[in-house]
């Protein structure tokens, strides 16, 4: 079992429209969907998971519609919409420099100061 | 790929949202909850393929879920709903703000004055422009526009002729059916008795199917009545048919006179048709025989639209037909001013009120007084706002204490919304109320200086312009109230529980008093100073130039006669008048002193003054030679009129002092030269000496020096509109009767229109001054109104805020002058500086209205007692707003209102 992450403030955002931008999914999907991307590393804690999806509902980031889940529910699935699609690979970009930055400042040795 | 910017995209989405969540919120609450329905289902399946039990599988997926209620308000809050969700309009909102309104009945009276008037003042200008382009009453489906020439030059519709009107029967398709008609004067008598006159209409045969307008008896005009040779027919209105033939069923078949021609009643339209405007009868307009006579035989014309035709389509298919040129016409200024016309399809009120195409939101005159109404409902809502939060601010406690028992700051502010909207409804209703009263009981065409209005338009209230004003109630309650709300309550609303804090009018609210103070007092200067001048005499004699009194002033209509003929009438009338006993003179013109004069654009010869501006305009009078020498008005330089003057080749013109020192500035005017290029008359673009000079005579009676004016000499039976100034020994007015009688005598088809003393006649200009006057005095009324409620609203908020501290000093020996000094300090300070800036402006304006050249001093005296009358009604009525506050400091006994605080 891999040990759980802690996700950072802000980030549960860019981790659902990484989710959302896999395929269309609904929202016990998008938890499910999350928790297999991250080799179950992040758990998103479901109390989160709809005022999130909502937000970005609301930025016009994902769009949802009502649907028929594969147990033959009626369900509500999400999907990136352009401007999603354009805010994501902003934030992943944003994402990598920072990532990058911090790696860098880790690895730093003693002849680099 | 959306092409609209990150920042643009999101607000857009957000905005739906919140739309969404305003409109739909029962829709978007179901949702949740069966979002999160399906989320606990899906979860419990996964359990239950994990070996758990049904039972047990619900049970962890609703506990692994929390809390649903919870999850949804995090889900409200990040829509950014949660505002909306706490809104919650209740009749108990309406009950407590019909129990408010009882509370503080002074507060709300001025704040339900100051909406019922605010809301209908914004109103009128939008009801006014669909009133006046409303379609006629027979046209259910408004599908009848009228087609006109516009001329852009002058910006003024351009005849039609007959030639037109056959031109556009064949060749627009857009048009179902196409007529013609022409308004006329008849002098209409039954049997032997003395003729009365009636607005008449000569019509095309396709008129009355056109407008589905059917008789009450008998019929209307058909084919057979316009063939050549048929007999005189005429279809007679309800009023005609009830004053002279007392309602005869039998009408049909009996007969009535016009002029000398004898017609035959061939049907009774019915009561409240009037086509085109105001018309008693009809008759057929029969077409002018020859192809030059229809080229200048004037008729409006009307169409139906086709079934699916726009009106785009049909201007379209109008444009690319063109304005014919005028057939047989060598004149280049007639062929040129024809070519710049545009053919227009128009509702048919504009071509009646000669408005552009756009109507009246096309004038930028009309927006700016749409603008200024919108300013004052925003002023009383400015006004409303701050009774609103005076009244509110009395009810701070009881407000910390609902905030304590769990009302929320949303649920707070919408129910002062509520209690603003109850007031800015009964101000609406009785604004509405009173308009719709006012409508029918003030008679608006005699204000409009018309005999009726026309029979299609209409002022009343419609359900449009209610719902307008129900909308215009919820904004004025939104910033009437919200606004103060918003501002009383975001302060730490809890802090008022113990009652120690205090609200206080910020320099917002001081900034209104001494405002409104301020136009008041310029707004009541202005209105006296307008109004002083409009009906100053002095000004006005020394405007018209002649003794106006004196003369009694009617215009002649000879329908359908020839030039020729005109001029043996003409010469024939104006004999007569002056062999009879009792007329001093007869003056013949196209514009009387005091009456409104045509202007056009003319150009000085070479040697003018210098200034190169080629769009200058000058009033131009078409007179007889004897008019000068008939009016008794003095040559000042040069000569008078001589009898040949009137032939197209003498080409002489006299001026006024006006247009010699306006536009020749003050220079030698006899010898120059002036023309009208852009006349339609090539005759007049060729140049004109001036050979004379004369003094003001009524070109422009509120200001005779902007009134230049050119006198043509012209000659009899060209002189059209022909108006007649008959100065008499005795009461002019006594003699309109046997002015008529001799007009039969000389031909009986002449009709006397528009019979007045020439000192009643007013220009345009004068109607303009009186509204504006008019208008100044209900703005400073309302405003007055208005800063007075203002001042109450302090007050008494002061009194009861500072209730405690005025006992306490009382009970130390304050005096009564001191304790009312503590609290009037502030707002008579206020209404000083109102005063103070008021005042300027308001003389201002009085002393560059009143003071006339070579004035005899009394000027100061006016302007002296005008300010005085103003600066004291302003004062008397703010006063007054602190009479009941100083009776309630001065009856505050100090034991009473510790007691009351502790």
């Amino acid at each position: 079992m891999p040990q759980s992450a802690e996700l950072l403030a802000g980030n549960l955002d860019l981790v659902i429209l990484k989710a959302v931008s896999l395929g269309e999914v609904h929202g016990y999907g998008v938890l499910l969907r999350i928790e297999q991307i991250s080799g179950g590393a992040i758990l998103v804690q479901q109390g989160a998971l709809y005022p999130a999806l909502y937000r970005l509902e609301q930025r016009g980031l994902i769009a949802g519609r009502w649907g028929t889940s594969s147990n033959n529910r009626r369900a509500r699935f999400y999907s990136l919409t352009a401007q999603g699609r354009k805010q994501f690979s902003e934030e992943m970009q944003s994402w990598q420099r920072l990532v990058d930055a911090i790696a860098l400042s880790l690895t730093a040795t003693p002849n680099q100061v | 790929m959306s092409l609209l910017p990150q920042w643009l995209a999101e607000l857009a989405a957000r905005t739906r949202a919140l739309v969404r969540g305003l409109t739909q919120r029962a829709t978007l609450e179901r949702e949740m909850r069966d979002e999160f329905e399906h989320h606990i289902a899906a979860r419990a399946d996964d359990l239950m393929r994990s070996g758990l039990s049904a039972s047990d599988a619900q049970r962890q997926a609703r506990r692994e879920f929390g809390h649903a209620n919870t999850h949804r308000m995090d889900a409200r809050d990040a829509m950014g709903l949660t505002p909306i969700a706490q809104l919650r309009f209740s009749w108990l909102d309406v009950r407590l703000a019909l129990r408010i309104l009882r509370k503080h009945p002074m507060l709300n009276i001025a704040a339900i004055i100051a909406l019922a008037v605010g809301i209908p003042v914004g109103l009128a200008p939008a009801h006014l422009a669909r009133a006046l382009e409303a379609s006629l009453p027979s046209d259910a489906e408004g599908r009848v526009r009228a087609i006109r020439h516009w001329d852009p030059l002058f910006s003024r519709v351009a005849p039609t002729s007959e030639a037109d009107f056959a031109r556009w029967s064949v060749a627009v398709k857009g048009f179902t059916s196409v007529a013609a008609f022409r308004s006329t004067l008849a002098a209409v008598a039954v049997g032997e008795a003395s003729p009365s006159q009636y607005s008449a209409a000569q019509v095309s045969a396709s008129l009355f199917p056109m407008l589905d307008a059917r008789p009450t008896f008998g019929r209307t005009l058909d084919a057979r009545d316009f063939a050549a040779g048929a007999p005189d027919v005429v279809v007679i209105g309800h009023g005609l048919w009830s004053a002279q033939f007392a309602r005869d069923r039998n009408v049909v078949g009996r007969s009535l006179r016009i002029g000398r021609r004898l017609y035959e009643v061939v049907g009774v339209m019915p009561d409240g048709f009037a086509f085109p405007s105001n018309e008693a009868l009809w008759i057929p307009l029969r077409a002018a025989e020859s192809g030059g006579a229809a080229e200048r035989s004037r008729v409006q014309v009307i169409g139906r639209l086709a079934d699916a035709v726009s009106d785009e389509r049909a201007q379209a298919e109008l444009s690319a037909l063109g304005v014919a040129p005028l057939v047989g016409s060598s004149d280049a200024g007639e062929m040129e001013a024809r070519a710049r016309l545009r053919a227009e399809v128009v509702p048919f009120s504009l071509l009646f009120l000669g408005l552009p195409a756009g109507g009246l939101d096309a004038l930028p005159e009309f927006r700016y007084v749409q603008l200024l109404m919108f300013a004052l409902l925003l002023v009383a809502c400015g006004n409303v706002a701050m009774l609103i939060f005076a009244r509110t601010a009395t009810r701070l406690r009881e407000l910390a204490i609902r905030n304590a028992l769990g009302a929320s700051r949303t649920r707070i502010v919408s129910q002062i919304f509520v209690e603003a909207l109850v007031l800015a409804l009964v101000g609406a209703g009785i604004g509405v109320f009173a308009v719709d009263w006012a409508i029918g009981k003030v008679n608006i065409a005699q204000l409009a200086g018309e005999v009726a209005l026309p029979y299609w338009l209409s002022l009343e209230l419609t359900g449009r312009s209610v719902v307008s004003a129900l909308a215009l109630a919820a904004v004025s309650a939104t910033v009437a109230g919200v606004l103060p709300a918003i501002l009383i309550t975001g302060r730490n609303i809890a802090s008022h529980l113990s009652g120690a804090s205090r609200v206080r009018f910020g320099r917002l609210t001081a900034t209104l008093v001494v405002a409104d103070i301020a136009v008041s007092v310029a707004a009541v200067g202005m209105a006296f100073a307008v109004s002083q001048h409009a009906t100053d005499l002095r000004v006005r004699d020394q405007a018209l130039g002649v003794p106006a009194a004196e003369y009694l002033a009617v215009e002649l209509r000879i329908p359908d006669e020839a030039v020729e003929d005109l001029a043996i009438d003409q010469r024939e009338f104006v004999a007569a008048l002056q062999r009879e006993g009792g007329v001093r003179s007869v003056a013949v013109s196209d514009a009387l002193p005091g009456m409104d004069h045509r202007s056009r654009p003319y150009e000085l010869d070479a040697a003018a003054t210098g200034a190169e501006d080629d769009s200058r305009w000058v009033r131009t009078v078409n007179a007889d030679v004897e008019y000068f020498r008939s009016l008794d008005a003095p040559i000042r330089q040069g000569r008078d009129f001589e009898r040949g003057d009137a032939d197209s080749a003498a080409r002489v013109v006299i001026v006024n002092t006006a247009f010699v020192a306006q536009a020749l500035g003050g220079g030698e005017a006899i010898g120059r030269r002036i023309r009208f290029p852009s006349s339609a008359n090539a005759n007049d673009a060729r140049w004109y000496e001036i050979v004379g000079v004369v003094g003001h005579l009524g070109v422009n009676v509120m200001n005779a020096e902007r009134g230049e004016a050119v006198y043509i000499p012209t000659a009899p039976g060209q002189v059209k509109p022909l108006r007649i100034a008959v100065r008499t020994t005795a009461e002019p007015a006594q003699f309109v009767a046997r002015l008529r009688e001799i007009a039969r005598e000389v031909n009986p088809d002449i009709v006397i229109d528009k019979a007045s003393l020439l000192s009643d006649l007013r220009q345009a200009d004068w109607y303009l001054v009186m509204g504006l006057a008019l208008g100044l005095v209900v703005l400073a009324v309302v405003l007055i109104a208005l800063a007075t409620s203002g001042l109450y609203a302090m007050l008494s908020l002061a009194v009861s805020e500072r209730a405690r501290e005025i006992g306490i000093r009382a009970a130390l020996g304050a005096t009564r002058g001191a304790l009312l000094l503590t609290i009037l300090k502030r707002p008579l300070m206020q209404m000083g500086i109102g005063a103070l800036i008021g005042l300027p402006l308001a003389a201002r304006f009085l002393y560059e209205l009143t003071t006339t050249p070579g004035g005899d001093g009394s000027t100061a005296g006016a302007i002296g007692v005008a300010l005085a009358l103003t600066l004291g009604i302003v004062l008397f009525v703010a006063l007054s707003s602190c009479l009941v506050p100083m009776r309630r400091i001065l009856g505050i006994e100090a034991s009473e209102a510790m007691r009351a605080e502790s």
